[in-house]
């Protein structure tokens, strides 16, 4: 089957191809013994294939079986009418809670709750401890200079 | 009662409780499944296995059939999918087992002869040596391919799916498909007519 067939033919075996391509694939064959020989060698396959009938045992079909009715009666997700009831419930319950709890309507909540308050004493506090740091900072260089000039004038008795 | 369903409504009616719909499920996909897993695994245990996993899959995770494509499309690509898996652990055994020195336990010659032993219906003795004997040089014939084109041979017979589904079941261009299956019939063309000789 060198011909540029191929394909046309195996759609016009299988019954896949339209009539109009039926018609062509069926005039080339009659002069096309390579088609040919290779339609009759496909179909003596299917034959072959389609004479073995072999079936699963019993005992694999009624394995898959026990194990489906074992899985029917255990249902993954199915509502009670309890379990709905007591859904719906909870659902009215919250949705009370929210409808009728007191709210705060002021938009500017941050404001007045005093978290801004909050805020305001820990940046002073951090404002605190960054000037004490840099005090003592000082004081550090200040000593460090009185050391250095006490350590020179040493030096300069030495010589 | 489930004989006038469609796959489609059985999935459906057993997805709602009904195992009996199960049951008629794998009655009308059984000769076809297990023939296809039987030809591609050489082996009956092999089959049964792999029979068995495509349906409890279908048990215990319903939604695994999502109704949109076909049953039995959706059947023969997990079941090519299982079988690719059973290979995958036969190799690496027959791996282990080389390197530990054992001889492989078994081969591909080892295909269960049930295959291969059937015959037309009660034909006279002369008859059933031809037709054995044709069996065996059709049965050669098919060896003779290449996995690619056996796999769309097969899928194609067992299935009975049109080859546009088969090429979206491998994610392959339908003329690729096409051209497998055209080049599988050269071949088998080619070694019935050495035989022959």
């Amino acid at each position: 089957m060198n011909c540029e067939y191929g394909e046309k033919l195996i759609l016009h075996f299988y019954g896949e191809a339209g009539d109009g391509l039926a018609s062509e694939v069926e005039a080339h064959l009659k002069g096309c013994a390579s088609c040919r020989d290779a339609l009759a060698a496909l179909a003596a396959a299917e034959a072959l294939l389609s004479k073995e009938t072999p079936l699963p045992s019993e005992a694999v079909l009624q394995a898959v079986m026990r194990q489906a009715r074992a899985a029917a009666h255990k249902p993954l997700f199915v509502w009670s009418w309890a379990e709905t009831a007591l859904a719906g419930a909870m659902a009215a319950a919250f949705l009370l809670v929210f409808a009728f709890a007191p709210q705060s309507a002021s938009p500017d909540l941050a404001w007045n709750s005093g978290l801004d308050s909050g805020l305001d004493s820990v940046e002073y506090s951090m404002d605190q401890s960054r000037s004490e740091l840099t005090a003592s900072s000082g004081d550090w260089d200040y000593n460090y200079g009185v050391l250095s000039a006490e350590e020179q004038a040493l030096s300069a008795e030495e010589v | 009662m489930t004989e006038g369903l469609s796959d489609t409504e059985l999935v459906a009616a057993f997805k709602g409780g009904d195992v009996e719909a199960l049951g008629a499920l794998m009655e009308r996909h059984k000769a076809a499944l297990y023939g296809y897993l039987l030809r591609v695994t050489k082996r009956a245990d092999a089959a049964e296995d792999i029979f068995q996993e495509v349906f409890l899959k279908l048990v215990h995770n319903p939604g695994a059939y999502g109704e949109r494509e076909k049953f039995k499309a959706w059947l023969f690509t997990v079941a090519r999918n299982a079988a690719m898996d059973y290979f995958r652990r036969e190799s690496s055994r027959r791996a282990l087992a080389c390197a530990e020195g054992d001889a492989p336990v078994y081969g591909e010659e080892e295909a269960p002869s049930r295959l291969d032993s059937a015959a037309s219906p009660e034909p006279g003795p002369q008859e059933a040596l031809e037709n054995k004997q044709l069996g065996e040089r059709i049965a050669a014939a098919l060896d003779k391919l290449s996995d690619d084109q056996r796999e769309i041979f097969h899928l194609r017979h067992y299935s009975e799916l049109s080859f546009k589904e088969i090429a979206e079941m491998l994610g392959l261009p339908i003329g690729t498909v096409l051209a497998r299956m055209s080049r599988a019939a050269a071949r088998l063309r080619e070694e019935l007519e050495k035989a022959a000789q």
